[in-house]
């Protein structure tokens, strides 16, 4: 049973990882995104490779996994960020399976769709909660820090946040880059548990899967979305052994949070506002 | 030269089925402006359908098709009841109704995954014409490729017919102007979203008893032929009528060329490219509405 | 909403119950993962089923060293990345003395990391790609085992049927970019078939989900070949088959071990004269009892009949190595089956090599018959 528990607090750790990434874009920024399992194909692919083929101790090629997926980011960015609601997130659908069949099609680097076996277990639970506990950390001062006003401000009114002075593409693209990496890291950190990764790891669903955490733990809510997805990371494992039925309720879990609770478990707000005589940051700044 | 009309004919024949879904696609769209990923699953509904009245129930192949286009009618407006109405009564957020429409795609396909198995199933071939005919210089085509796209076309006139004739074609028509003053102005909104579902439900299920003639049945058929489908509504213009077809035909030349001159590999890939230009050059499409708010 | 509610909390409710593992002090457990959703769905029903029929056999017959064997069954979904989730999961939480299955080969490679660390044998049912057993470096990977031969041997055996038993030496290819399994296999047979004096004329791939072929087997039609090989298996094969003869392609179609019974719903009468490689055939009268009996068991005619009789020989198999391990000791039961020797099974006798193989297997080739709607057995094809 050891193991098994071992197994679930890295999984959740991981999850917890790419679904930080999403939630700044998604639920600071206002930018859906239904293509970011492709950022952790990225990094679960440089890391696989850098440590399986040239060697690379897992820590660097995790870092690099993270510093890829930024590179890719930053490109793809540039022009796609200009479109805004729904046809970013269309767009986003489309660079992500993009992303994926190249990778599914670059065989001589990446074995193709048949995957890339013999990675070695480097994620054990240290590191796993070790990166996890650094990266939100440093997610949950980066929502309270200037930056991440100016995002809050840009999702709640864009014009109003350019007239008092945001650069408000610059700002969004930040969001984007920073989800990236975490959601490089998450992917570079599941290679190490899973031994083995293959393109249609990080399909569609996947990507659904990420932004339907965030919108379940309520969008705007950082603490939400740690909690949301380590229900559903719990949930989907749970649910494993009845594997027929497991697929169904996860679809039906879907469409349920979405008609029952759609401003999400929190709402906007982060957890600690919840607990009585407990002023919040955001409730202190007004 | 051969090569190239065959894969021209392939490519044809590949884009009349996708235009039947795209058309499902970009009517929901044009009147409730969001994706609903769930249209693959009725159309998985109407192939089922079809198949179990044909072969279990031993009705008639015109009895069997009503039956499937009835029922995933139906699923259509069911879920539109179930699933989007509470949304959309509670938010305006589009993407909401998005993720919960992926949510019912993944619940119809393991219903049918638990119900009637994963097994690879297909129309009786013989009820359905499969006569080959060659067109000279050894260019094939099959005689339900021809029978596809006559009915195609059929459906997508009378869509047309339904839509600029009638009077509900007409509430339609101004209820994707503008849902909210179509309602001020005496339309029976729920009713109309209910007649836009089931009509979309009609369409896909359509296409589902032609891919399980064509292809064949299993529960994910859903999946990957309706993501293609969208893609070729998105390059025609979400909520466009006539982009969805022409965009489907493009879709269906451009894989099968690329697959037969290029790499069988490249297809998809081009799929999703061309997807993402046509959304930076030319966000709505070919024929789509203007949408200079949305840039 | 509060319906939905209590919708959902009944079926919560009704899922742990489902969820809750069967517990016996008195069994011996062991594990079995199979593509029971997705695209090979087929198969593994039908290798579930039938390890069920082998699993209640033994246990009325008193079971194995007095305790009673017992499944732990999960799905993988035709996917890697579930296939090892399955595999820890047997391996770490439920402590299983052995694993069978699944059948493909790309999903047996992906999980054999796991059972090397927990120490755990598996056997493969019909993963036929050497990297099963082996590493890439040729060392034998202590704890994977199959029960069916190799695709060196398969490739090997198409393409000496195809140049000596009918004479064809222009060969076009169509296989599966995605599958491990499809890549070995052509690349074995294209060896194979070059030593022979054949020539490949065309070689075009697809991905495993595709299901329109007509673009490659348009330029397959136009390279001259005068056999089509299929070294693939699942929806693809009837597809493939059926869009080749609507092309007005009329070669003889050459395939692997992937034919099943269910082929003739999707394809129909186009699948006449296609030859198929088979592990067993379908009709020989000692496999009359078992195919009956899994006919009163499912009420479904056994149509996936290689998974059938390779799953339920699988279990005896490991029946017979937990005997002579004389425990149920994951480590003990290994070397009972890495010593294997003349062990007689429903479909062959059974003797393993260094490399964790049979030895000695023979194929035989099937061909399709329109009148029956059958394949029947062909001839039996022993490459030199």
């Amino acid at each position: 049973m050891a193991g098994y528990a071992e197994g679930i607090i890295v999984l959740l750790s991981i999850n917890c990882i790419a679904a930080m990434g999403v939630s700044l874009l998604t639920g600071f920024t206002g930018i859906f995104t239904l293509g970011h399992a492709a950022y952790m194909a990225l990094g679960a692919y440089t890391a696989a490779i850098m440590t399986v083929r040239y060697g690379v101790h897992w820590l660097p090629a995790i870092v690099a996994g993270g510093i890829i997926a930024v590179l890719v980011a930053w490109l793809i960015g540039i022009p796609t960020l200009r479109l805004t609601g729904d046809y970013y997130a269309i767009a986003s659908i489309g660079l992500g399976e993009a992303i994926r069949l190249i990778l599914e099609n670059w065989q001589s680097f990446t074995r193709g769709a048949r995957g890339f076996p013999g990675i070695s277990s480097y994620t054990g639970r240290g590191v796993a909660v070790v990166f996890f506990t650094i990266l939100g950390i440093g997610m949950f001062n980066l929502i309270e820090s200037r930056l991440g006003r100016e995002l809050k401000a840009s999702r709640d009114d864009k014009v109003a946040a350019s007239l008092m002075g945001f650069n408000i593409p610059a700002s969004r693209m930040k969001a984007l880059l920073i989800s990236a990496f975490y959601c490089g890291i998450s992917g570079a950190l599941l290679g190490g548990y899973m031994n083995f990764i293959q393109p249609s790891m990080f399909d569609m669903m996947k990507s659904t899967e990420l932004t339907a955490v965030v919108v379940f733990g309520g969008l705007g809510s950082m603490s939400g979305t740690l909690l949301s997805s380590a229900l559903i990371t719990w949930l989907m494992e749970y649910f494993r052994d009845i594997s027929q039925y497991r697929m169904l309720i996860y679809g039906a879990l879907l469409v349920m949070i979405m008609v029952l609770r759609p401003e999400g478990l929190l709402g906007n707000r982060e957890i600690w506002s919840f607990i009585p005589g407990f002023r919040s940051n955001t409730k202190r700044r007004g | 030269m051969t090569t190239l009309s065959q894969q021209i004919i392939n490519g044809l024949s590949l884009g009349s089925v996708y235009a039947l879904i795209a058309v499902g696609y970009s009517l929901v769209y044009s009147i409730l402006l969001f994706s609903n990923f769930a249209h693959g699953g009725f159309l998985v509904v109407g192939g089922y359908a079809c198949y179990f009245l044909l072969t279990q129930y031993g009705f008639g192949i015109w009895i069997s098709i009503t039956g499937a286009l009835v029922a995933s009618g139906v699923v259509a407006i069911i879920t539109e009841r179930m699933a989007y109405k509470p949304i959309r009564d509670r938010t305006s957020m589009t993407l909401y109704l998005m993720i919960a429409s992926m949510g019912v795609s993944i619940v119809i396909e393991n219903i049918f995954v638990i119900v009637v198995g994963g097994r690879f199933r297909a129309l009786p071939q013989d009820t359905f014409p499969h006569d080959l005919f060659n067109l000279g210089g050894n260019v094939t085509v099959n005689s339900f490729d021809i029978l596809s796209l006559i009915v195609a076309v059929i459906f997508l006139g009378g869509l047309q017919l339904f839509l600029n004739r009638t009077r509900w074609g007409l509430a339609i028509r101004a209820a994707a102007c503008n849902l909210n003053t179509a309602g001020l102005m005496g339309v029976n909104v729920p009713l109309l979203i209910s007649i836009v579902f089931f009509v979309a439900g009609l369409l896909a299920a359509v296409g589902g008893i032609f891919l399980s003639v064509r292809y064949t049945l299993y529960p994910q058929l859903g999946g990957t032929i309706t993501t293609k489908a969208f893609v070729a509504a998105v390059i025609g213009g979400l909520g466009s009528l006539p982009g969805a077809v022409v965009g489907s035909l493009l879709l269906g030349l451009a894989e099968m060329l690329t697959a037969g001159f290029i790499s069988s590999q490249m297809r998809d890939l081009v799929v999703f490219s061309m997807l993402v230009i046509m959304l930076l050059v030319k966000p709505a499409g070919f024929f789509g509405k203007q949408v200079s708010d949305k840039i | 909403m509060k319906k939905c509610l209590s919708f959902l909390s009944v079926f919560v409710v009704f899922s742990m119950f489902a969820a809750l593992p069967a517990l016996g002090a008195d069994t011996i457990r062991f594990g079995e993962i199979a593509t029971v959703t997705g695209d090979f769905a087929a198969y593994g029903t039908a290798e579930v089923e039938s390890v069920k029929i082998a699993v209640e056999e033994i246990n009325a017959a008193g079971g194995v060293l007095g305790k009673h064997l017992e499944v732990i069954m999960y799905d993988c979904r035709t996917r890697q990345e579930d296939m090892v989730n399955a595999a820890r999961r047997l391996v770490e939480q439920d402590k299983v003395a052995a694993v069978i299955g699944p059948s493909g080969s790309g999903l047996c490679i992906a999980a054999t990391p796991i059972f090397a660390r927990g120490k755990v044998p598996h056997i493969g049912t019909l993963p036929t790609n050497p990297l099963v057993t082996v590493d890439e470096q040729g060392k034998v990977r202590p704890y994977n085992f199959r029960i069916c031969f190799l695709d060196p041997y398969q490739g090997r055996m198409m393409a000496y049927f195809a140049v000596k038993d009918l004479g064809l030496k222009k060969a076009a290819i169509l296989y599966d970019v995605s599958s491990d399994y499809s890549q070995g296999q052509r690349e074995f047979f294209i060896d194979g078939f070059k030593e022979y004096g054949g020539a490949i004329v065309a070689d075009e791939g697809f991905r495993g989900d595709d299901v329109d072929f007509r673009s490659q087997l348009t330029n397959i039609k136009d390279s001259g070949a005068d056999v089509l090989i299929y070294p693939f298996m699942g929806k693809s094969l009837p597809l493939a088959v059926k869009q080749a003869r609507e092309l007005g392609i009329k070669t003889v179609i050459l395939g692997g071990d992937g034919y099943g019974d269910f082929m003739w719903e999707v394809a129909g009468d186009t699948l006449a004269d296609t030859y198929w490689v088979s592990h067993v055939d379908r009709y020989d009268p000692v496999l009359k009892n078992f195919f009956d009996k899994y006919q009163q068991k499912t009420g479904t005619e056994c149509q996936e009949f290689m998974n059938a009789v390779m799953a339920y020989d699988c279990v005896y198999w490991l029946k017979d190595a937990i005997e002579r391990a004389g425990s149920d000791d994951p480590q003990k039961i290994r070397d009972a089956l890495e010593s294997t020797k003349g062990l007689k099974l429903l479909h062959a006798v059974l003797t393993m090599d260094e490399f964790h193989n049979p030895k000695d297997k023979d194929g035989v080739m099937l061909r399709c018959d329109a009148v029956q709607k059958k394949a029947l057995f062909f001839k039996k094809v022993r490459p030199e």
